[in-house]
């Protein structure tokens, strides 16, 4: 792997944002994922060669070590806080259309229920993934996902629930958007759902964490 | 009967380790990179935070075996198996409200919107931390209270726990109309601020507490598994 790349893929794995950051403790001092990815735009690597071969790889291997609890909450929001640190570089790509990232998705935690904490974690390991967030908040309507899905023709669409009682409001809103898009693809997630439940209410997948949500949205990316 | 609570930061004994737990760490959770900022970020909750809490008694009116069931005033509680086994021999219930105010929840947001994912996420579960150690306090007091009258008390049950389905919170609400620490509880049976906690104490001569409330659960990916066995006030 080109060399500035892994450097990258390195800060992102380790955490390291800026130079700035003590953390982690072994690379206080150095340059992290911010410097360093300004340093690669300016040697002529292209957007798409950062995303592909460094921040997806490297934020990729920090959920598998989530997964196998290597590692812990903490360090994996410190790779996505070096991961946002770099992507931050490649938005003007983005947003001129010039690189493409794998998709759209959309998430909200659903109407009556407040809860943040859990689909922002998603949030952000879907976007280490490459793709883009749109993020309705909470409390969200299936109106509000209706027209975010009619703004975003082909996104996936991710809900959060942490009650019971709020499950409830998930199983209506996964029924209005499979009404009005049968075609469309619905993550769920939160602390009372269960892969009974995501097949009950016709949603398309469950996952207990954000890596599980990372590795189904894969097959799909463009 | 109504017993209201302000508690100072320093009384809730928030406690770093049990907080680096429910980061996720487990029983396991040793002090690490990490703690410095917990400690940090707990040094910036306490001046602001404003935890409270209530409670108010209630006779028990009738108990319903059958339907595993209780009326206090009027209002049927359906607490199911678990509960209902806990809490049969109360002669009262203490019902109660606690929270740890909206100003944990402001942070954890501001954090986030500052692209500081791990400091809100710490804020958060401070926050999640200060609304279990209020409950807590409120159960010290209910049992300080009873044990005046030479009376004992349960654990504290919450509607969405041990099989007592959340909307029953509603219930719970209705029988603490204007709660003093300004939570409030929407259709859906959540309560706001987000950090808070509902639920009831039973109270009686012939009632016990069990040191071992999650042995009857089946839930094992329950964080509050690992704090609260620690928790326990026996
Ligand atoms: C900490 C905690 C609290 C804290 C903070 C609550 C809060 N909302 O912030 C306190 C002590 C205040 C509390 C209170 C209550 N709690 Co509580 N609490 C928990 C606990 C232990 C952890 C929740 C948490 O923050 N986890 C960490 C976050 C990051 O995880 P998460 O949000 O679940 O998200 C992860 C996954 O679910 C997943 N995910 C989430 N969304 C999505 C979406 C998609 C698309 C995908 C793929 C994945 C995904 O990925 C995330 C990252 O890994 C859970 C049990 C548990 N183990 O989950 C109970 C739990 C959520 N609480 C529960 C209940 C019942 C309550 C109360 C109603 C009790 C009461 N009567 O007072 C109140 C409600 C509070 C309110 N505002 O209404 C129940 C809810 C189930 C139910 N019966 O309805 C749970 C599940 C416990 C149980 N009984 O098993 N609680």
């Amino acid at each position: 792997m080109n060399d500035i790349l892994a450097r990258i893929a390195l800060c992102v794995e380790s955490g390291k944002t800026d130079k700035a950051s003590p953390y982690p403790p072994g690379m206080k001092g150095q340059d992290g994922a911010d410097e360093i990815t300004k340093l690669a735009i300016e040697e002529g690597l292209g957007p798409a060669r950062i995303l592909d071969e460094a921040l997806i790889p490297a934020m990729a291997a920090v959920g598998e070590r989530f997964s196998r609890k290597e590692i812990y909450v903490p360090q994996m929001l410190m790779a996505a806080k070096a991961m946002n640190s770099s992507m931050k570089h490649l938005k003007p790509f983005f947003q001129s259309g010039e690189t493409k990232r794998k998709g759209k998705f959309i998430i909200g935690t659903v109407s009556g229920d407040l809860h943040d904490i859990g689909k922002n974690l998603v949030a952000m390991m879907i976007e280490g993934g490459g793709w883009e967030i749109i993020d309705l908040g909470v409390d969200v309507s299936a109106d509000k996902f209706l027209r975010a899905i009619e703004g975003n023709p082909g996104a996936f669409v991710g809900l959060s629930a942490l009650l019971t009682t709020t499950m409830e409001n998930m199983k209506k809103t996964v029924a209005v958007l499979k009404e009005k898009h049968p075609g469309i693809r619905i993550l769920v997630g939160g602390a009372p759902v269960t892969r009974e439940y995501c097949d009950k209410i016709g949603a398309d997948f469950y996952s207990p964490d954000p890596q599980g949500a990372v590795n189904y949205l894969k097959q799909f990316a463009v | 009967m109504m017993n209201t609570f302000q508690y100072d930061f320093s009384e809730l004994d928030v406690d770093g380790e049990r907080i680096g737990r429910l980061l996720g760490y487990g029983e396991g959770y040793q002090a690490d990179d990490f703690s410095g900022l917990i400690r940090e970020l707990v040094g910036n909750v306490a001046p602001v935070c404003s935890a409270k809490a209530e409670y108010r008694i209630y006779p028990v009116e009738e108990w319903k075996n059958a339907g595993k069931s209780v009326t206090i005033h009027g209002i049927d509680f359906s607490l199911k198996n678990v509960v209902f086994a806990q809490v049969r021999k109360a002669e009262s219930f203490a019902l109660f409200i606690c929270t740890a105010g909206p100003e944990p929840e402001k942070l954890c947001r501001k954090a986030m919107e500052d692209g500081d994912p791990l400091a809100s996420y710490i804020y958060d579960m401070i926050g999640s931390e200060i609304a279990e150690r209020a409950s807590r306090l409120v159960l010290l007091e209910v049992r300080k209270a009873a044990e005046i009258s030479g009376l004992r008390v349960t654990n504290r049950y919450s509607p969405g726990y041990c099989g007592w389905d959340v909307s029953e919170q509603h219930k719970l609400f209705e029988l603490m109309p204007g709660n003093s620490c300004g939570v409030s509880l929407n259709a859906s049976a959540l309560m706001n601020p987000e950090k808070s906690v509902s639920g009831l104490i039973g109270i009686g001569a012939d009632v016990n507490f069990d040191p071992y409330p999650c042995s009857s659960c089946r839930r094992t990916d329950c964080l509050y598994r690992m704090t609260q066995e620690r928790n326990n006030v026996t």
